[in-house]
């Protein structure tokens, strides 16, 4: 039996943060465990509080930062043993990230088509102008966007919504078994945002590909997921069928995230200003 | 087109008693302002804001809604005052009326302009942090922008920040913190604190709450409506997120292609849209428990370097006529305080 696509032993991420005085040690990420199989290709959901942990989460996933306490393994390899340049590209080639915020992964003095070339030249075997040319504009093709619109400009020159379309193509161009998505759809509407995940559930279903979508959308997350995981505080608090978890939340903070989407409806606006979200003491002191 | 002026001619013509409305506190009018560029020898013409007319009372939250690159950045920075080129103001004026002092933004000198946006506004823009300095602790990022604001010690002054960073749900110690020891969501809360801690006039926030899990992003928009309304402020908001709009705006001004196609008070707009984008829009919302997907619409929007000729939606729209294509529908007033540019709304035809 071939092992796992991804397996994620009690991963921990301690940092400290605070003054020199002050340094307070706490777990970014406390003891996650979960697994993908190599041959269930999945979209695989965490959402969860705003700093529980996620982005950290990924970037362990990525190598991009060490676990501080457990273990990672893609395809049976533990990514602490990773070392050799080779060995990091052929990585890299197979787990793709989508970075949140494009406005910041981009560096805004770079032009962004040079990003989708530089991908299509480490991890292709694109090897003309040409040959790199055309990867660039099938993956940005793929996305609503063509090359012609992206050539030659610099991040500050697209809108947030073609920057994060840009970013969500450049992961495309190598072909990963994994792509890591923090955070793709935040900056697009409704109607681009379905196109995404469309896109996603394509890629699983089509070209094999597993998918770890984080999202605050949780819309989005019951339609496509196939499991998913709530975060809170570095912690899982619940996981499962997305659907199921979803639809029948039963741990106290996913009720609560579940009963905080926003309705679009104007006439149940003064609920925003109901004393549970306007009282923020106890709020906060309920949450944490 | 009709400038965006408070007393809509139209609701006097039709004989409707309107209360009277206070002094709009921004006033857009006839705005246009394009991206200019020129590559090798071929110029380029991004028309991102063409002829915006809209205006802002005290006291009042204008949401600003549209599909992506539809311009609604382009359009809150040039009212900000803030482009650079290749942006060019090419028609049109910007006017802002703050308690006695007014300013009108492309004919004032850069210090004035810089002078009014340190008194009166403050701009969130759009996924930037460039507020926060990277080297530097959080906690230096408040004292620069806001100590002399607040005029208060500095132990009263940091209580005030502390209070305020827990209305957004953020803990005192992200000011000890670097910026890049914060998550996405922390960040952008800071950056939302910052704009927010001393009180300003009038506040323009181009997607401000797109970092947020659902919880917290309620309480911040609480937050933004609580001192909203305890200081009487104007807040121009941005963002593609219609749930948002519908729990916040007062006013919803909806864009496409560069052009506002429909304007009006949110629970009208939502309960009787009348631009057939419009109309697709409000009816694409998805919610939680949808298994299929919501229809889109077909097509893509528009290359603003090259749009379609008449209303720009029409090669998208269901009830598209042999004029649309000819000729451009301007804003017309639409009953009290709605304004729509359609020919087929005109005729009172909705999709
Ligand atoms: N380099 C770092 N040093 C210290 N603390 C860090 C560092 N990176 C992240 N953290 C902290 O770890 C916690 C988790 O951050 P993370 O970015 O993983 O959250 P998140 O779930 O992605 O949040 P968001 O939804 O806001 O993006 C936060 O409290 C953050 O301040
Ligand atoms: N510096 C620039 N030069 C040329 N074109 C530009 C420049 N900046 C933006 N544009 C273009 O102007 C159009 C409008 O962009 P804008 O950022 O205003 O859109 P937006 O409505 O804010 O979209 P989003 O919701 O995706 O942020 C886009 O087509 C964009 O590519
Ligand atoms: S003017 Fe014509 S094409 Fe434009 S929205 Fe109205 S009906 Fe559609
Ligand atoms: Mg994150
Ligand atoms: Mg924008």
């Amino acid at each position: 039996m071939s092992p796992p696509l991804l397996e994620v032993s009690n991963a921990s991420k301690i940092y400290a943060m605070g003054g020199l005085l002050s340094r307070r040690r706490f777990a970014a990420v406390a003891d996650v465990s979960f697994t993908l199989e190599e041959d269930r290709h999945e979209i695989f959901t965490i959402i969860g509080e705003s700093g529980s942990g996620k982005t950290t989460l990924a970037r362990m996933i990525l190598n991009i930062v060490p676990a501080t306490e457990g273990t990672i393994r893609f395809r049976g390899v533990d990514l602490a043993t990773i070392r050799k340049r080779a060995d990091r590209l052929a990585f890299m080639r197979q787990v793709q990230p989508i970075f949140q915020n494009p406005f910041e992964a981009f560096n805004p003095l770079k032009r962004v088509d040079r990003y989708l070339y530089m991908t299509a030249l480490h991890f292709t075997d694109a090897r003309t102008a040409d040959e790199v040319r055309a990867k660039a504009d099938r993956a940005l093709r793929q996305v609503g966007l063509s090359l012609a619109e992206v050539k030659g400009r610099f991040p500050h020159e697209l809108s947030g919504g073609q920057l994060q379309r840009v970013a969500v193509a450049r992961s495309l161009i190598s072909s990963p078994a994994l792509i890591i998505a923090d955070e793709p759809v935040s900056m697009v509407d409704a109607s681009i945002r379905m196109s995404i995940v469309n896109l996603f559930k394509a890629l699983r279903d089509t070209l094999k590909v597993s998918i770890i979508y984080i999202t605050h959308d949780l819309a989005t997350a019951y339609y496509i997921s196939d499991r998913i995981i709530i975060m809170k505080k570095g912690e899982v608090v619940e996981s499962g069928n997305a659907r199921e978890v979803l639809a029948h939340p039963t741990h106290p903070y996913s009720i609560l995230l579940k009963n905080s989407v926003l309705s679009p409806d104007p006439s149940r606006r003064d609920e925003l200003l109901a004393p549970q979200f306007s009282s923020t003491e106890k709020d906060i002191a309920a949450l944490r | 087109m009709t400038a965006g002026a408070p007393t809509t001619v139209g609701a006097a013509g039709q004989g409707v008693a309107e209360a009277p409305q206070p002094q709009p506190v921004l006033r857009v009018s006839d705005l246009s302002a394009f991206y200019q560029t020129h590559y090798f020898g071929i110029v380029r013409e991004v028309r991102a804001v063409d002829d915006i007319s809209l205006h802002v009372l005290p006291n009042e939250i204008y949401g600003l809604a549209g599909e992506s690159s539809c311009g609604k950045t382009t359009l809150i920075k040039t009212i900000a005052g803030a482009i650079q080129p290749p942006l060019n103001v090419v028609g049109g004026s910007v006017k802002f009326d703050f308690r006695g002092q007014s300013i009108n933004v492309y004919e004032s000198t850069p210090e004035e302009r810089n002078a009014m946006r340190w008194q009166h506004l403050s701009y969130i823009m759009q996924g930037s942090m460039s507020v926060l300095n990277p080297v530097r602790r959080v906690r230096h990022s408040f004292v620069d922008f806001a100590f002399r604001h607040i005029g208060r010690s500095m132990p009263d002054f940091l209580d005030t920040v502390v209070g305020h960073l827990e209305r957004l749900h953020l803990r005192a110690d992200v000011l000890d913190a670097y910026p890049h020891e914060l998550s996405g969501g922390m960040r952008q809360r800071v950056t939302i604190a910052l704009a927010t801690v001393c009180r300003p006039e009038f506040i323009i926030a181009d997607e401000p709450t797109t970092a947020l899990d659902v919880v917290v992003q309620k309480g911040v928009l609480a937050m933004i409506r609580g001192i909203q309304r305890e200081i009487g402020s104007s807040l121009l908001f941005v963002t593609h997120d219609l749930s948002v709009h519908a729990n916040l705006a007062d006013r919803l001004g909806i864009m496409y292609a560069g052009h506002i196609v429909e304007e009006g008070p949110t629970a009208e707009l939502f309960a009787s849209p009348r631009h057939p984008y419009t109309v697709h829009l409000i009816g694409s919302l998805p919610r939680v428990g949808d298994a299929a997907p919501k229809k889109g619409l077909e097509g893509v929007p528009p290359n603003l370097a090259d749009p379609p000729p008449g209303c720009r939606f029409h090669p998208r729209c269901p009830l598209a006529m042999g004029i649309c294509s000819r000729e451009t529908p301007v804003m017309e007033w639409a009953g009290p305080g709605r304004r729509v540019a359609c020919f087929a709304a005109e005729k009172g035809i909705t999709a």
